[in-house]
């Protein structure tokens, strides 16, 4: 179970700054401001608030830059919240597209770390180890360090790793996207499982198919803000309303 | 499942938790909050509960240091042998700078070895988190261990260097001592000592990230006010300057690797609880300086 409550999300990042209330400066100061002093404070996520309960599967729908992956780190424990708290009652997973692991390590490296950070103890990662080369079917590229994968391969590894400690909340941004039909039939079986084990999964995609297929409920954040809450062909329907305005407003 | 239908009330809440604040709802279903700083007994717990995980990440990452490249790990010795040479053929032969010391390749070699040990633990340790990113995005656990496993990589190269170490000392000619038993734990108290420096910087590159700019410049000073090259007290003298360099951190740990090696060093008590204390202090100040800013690590 999970109750997210009011939660707002706000992150330092270096190297850049939007042009906002300098663009009136003459030119080379705008220049210097790019250059020293160039750290931007982005607003995310926005007071979003909601309650998932065991056994559901809920997507997360909305444009790029709308906080989805943001809010799924700070669920997962690995970015703080700047206000409003969030409440859960087991081990939270977090399958990202990028980042999660080391790599220029092995597979087999990685695989260990991974399990080892999920809290597991290693008797319980020599266990699962075998399993998981097995569902990430990976083969030889195990011993391989992960910069030689594909994305496909790179993502079946992370989605094997983030599952073997049967987490108590899945959550899975975007990692679906790029593997091909087999392991999106494998994968669907996994979240199956966590859901009847009274598991609950969150799921970021931009493939309503998927969504549909997975989710039993839908959320729709809109830049930063939670816009929509409900079933998922009533929300989609409402998401896609929008897009294909957009898409018709950038024809013209 | 069935249980789980979404209500139109936007939030997801069931029929009979209408009405309640979420705080109430969380709180009622025995539900803890996620993130925040875990009280110091709890966090110590989490540290020595994903201790596998600390020492298997130092490990891969000593492994995978020298992997990219044909002769892989044996750039392990590789690296300390070219090292000395280098370093032998500037001070021994072109600079000159061995007075008042009889054995100077022995000293110039224990003296580039350790510092370059220290130098590494706080250049890296620095970065344990800010370099982590894809860990610290990813994964919840306790931020500490960072630090912790960074010098630890640091420690696993170094063990190579300190064979190479005890090959080229005595064919320096430096005969076999008891003392030489000790230098496992001149090299302890200095790499406890390096896993503090890194708690204290890691969280201040955090905040200010331009902390690390600056630090290579101090290693730079450090290194000629630590008598890595020459003996502190053949140029300061030994009075109050004197005495203040040769018991600052770095002096003490070099001093100390010299007192366990050669013979000219004299073992003293007062160099050990100078490394004693430094090791404890800073380790102690700096773990609860990092834990205390535990909730921060994560925002970018």
């Amino acid at each position: 179970m999970l109750v997210v409550d009011d939660v707002h999300l706000k992150y330092k990042t270096f190297g850049g700054k939007r042009r906002t209330g300098s663009s009136r400066l003459p030119g080379w100061a705008r220049g210097f401001s790019q250059g020293v002093g160039a750290v931007d404070v982005v607003h995310a996520v926005k007071g979003v608030s909601f309650v998932a309960h065991h056994g559901e599967s809920i997507g997360l729908i909305g444009h790029n830059g709308s906080g989805k992956s943001t809010l799924l780190r700070a669920v997962a424990g690995a970015m703080p919240v700047t206000s409003g708290a969030i409440y859960t009652d087991g081990v939270a997973s977090l399958l990202g597209v990028s980042g999660a692991l080391i790599k220029n390590l092995s597979g087999e490296r990685n695989i260990i770390l991974g399990c080892l950070a999920l809290g597991l103890k290693p008797d319980e990662v020599a266990a699962h180890y075998e399993e998981v080369v097995e569902f990430a079917d990976i083969g030889d590229f195990v011993r391989l360090p992960m910069e030689a994968y594909s994305s496909g391969m790179g993502a079946r590894l992370r989605f094997a790793i983030s599952t073997a400690a049967s987490p108590d909340i899945l959550m899975i941004d975007e990692a679906l996207a790029t593997g091909d039909a087999s392991f999106k039939a494998r994968s669907q079986r996994r979240i199956d499982e966590i859901r009847a084990r009274a598991g609950t999964v969150l799921l970021v995609s931009h493939s309503m198919g998927t969504i549909k297929e997975t989710c039993d409920r839908v959320l729709w954040l809109d830049s930063g803000v939670l816009r929509a809450d409900g079933k998922p062909d009533e929300v989609i329907e409402a998401y896609m309303e929008t897009q294909r305005a957009k898409v018709e407003a950038s024809k013209k | 499942m069935t249980s789980a239908e979404p209500v139109a009330d936007g939030q997801g809440r069931l029929p009979d938790e209408v009405g309640l604040s979420l705080k109430e709802i969380a709180e009622s279903n025995g539900l803890r909050q996620v993130g925040g700083r875990p009280r110091l007994g709890t966090y110590l717990a989490g540290l020595w509960g994903r201790r596998h995980f600390a020492w298997m990440l130092a490990k891969s990452q000593a492994y995978s240091q020298n992997q990219g490249s044909y002769l892989g790990q044996a750039w392990n010795i590789l690296n300390p042998l070219i090292n000395a040479a280098v370093y032998l053929t500037i001070f021994g032969y072109v600079l000159k700078t061995d007075r008042g010391i009889e054995n100077y390749i022995a000293y110039l070699l224990i003296g580039i070895f350790f510092f370059q040990f220290i130098t590494r633990a706080i250049t890296l340790g620095s970065k344990a988190v800010v370099g982590n990113t894809g860990l610290v995005n990813s994964l919840q656990f306790p931020r500490a261990l960072l630090p912790i496993s960074t010098v630890l990589t640091e420690l696993l190269t170094f063990l190579p260097a300190t064979v190479v170490l005890l090959v080229l000392v005595p064919l320096s000619g430096e005969p076999f001592t008891w003392w030489w038993l000790a230098l496992p734990g001149a090299i302890a108290l200095m790499h406890v000592w390096g896993t503090g420096m890194a708690f204290l910087l890691a969280r201040l590159v955090v905040e200010v990230r331009d902390v690390a700019n600056l630090i290579p410049f101090i290693m730079r000073a450090l290194m000629y006010f630590s008598g890595v090259f020459f003996s502190i007290t053949t140029y300061a003298g030994s009075g109050l300057l004197g005495t203040a360099l040769a018991y600052q951190p770095v002096a003490v740990y070099l001093q100390l690797a010299r007192t366990c090696l050669m013979v000219e060093a004299e073992p003293s008590a007062t160099l050990w609880l100078a490394a004693l204390g430094w090791a404890v202090g800073t380790l102690v100040v700096g773990f609860l300086f990092f834990w205390r800013a535990e909730a921060k690590y994560g925002r970018g």
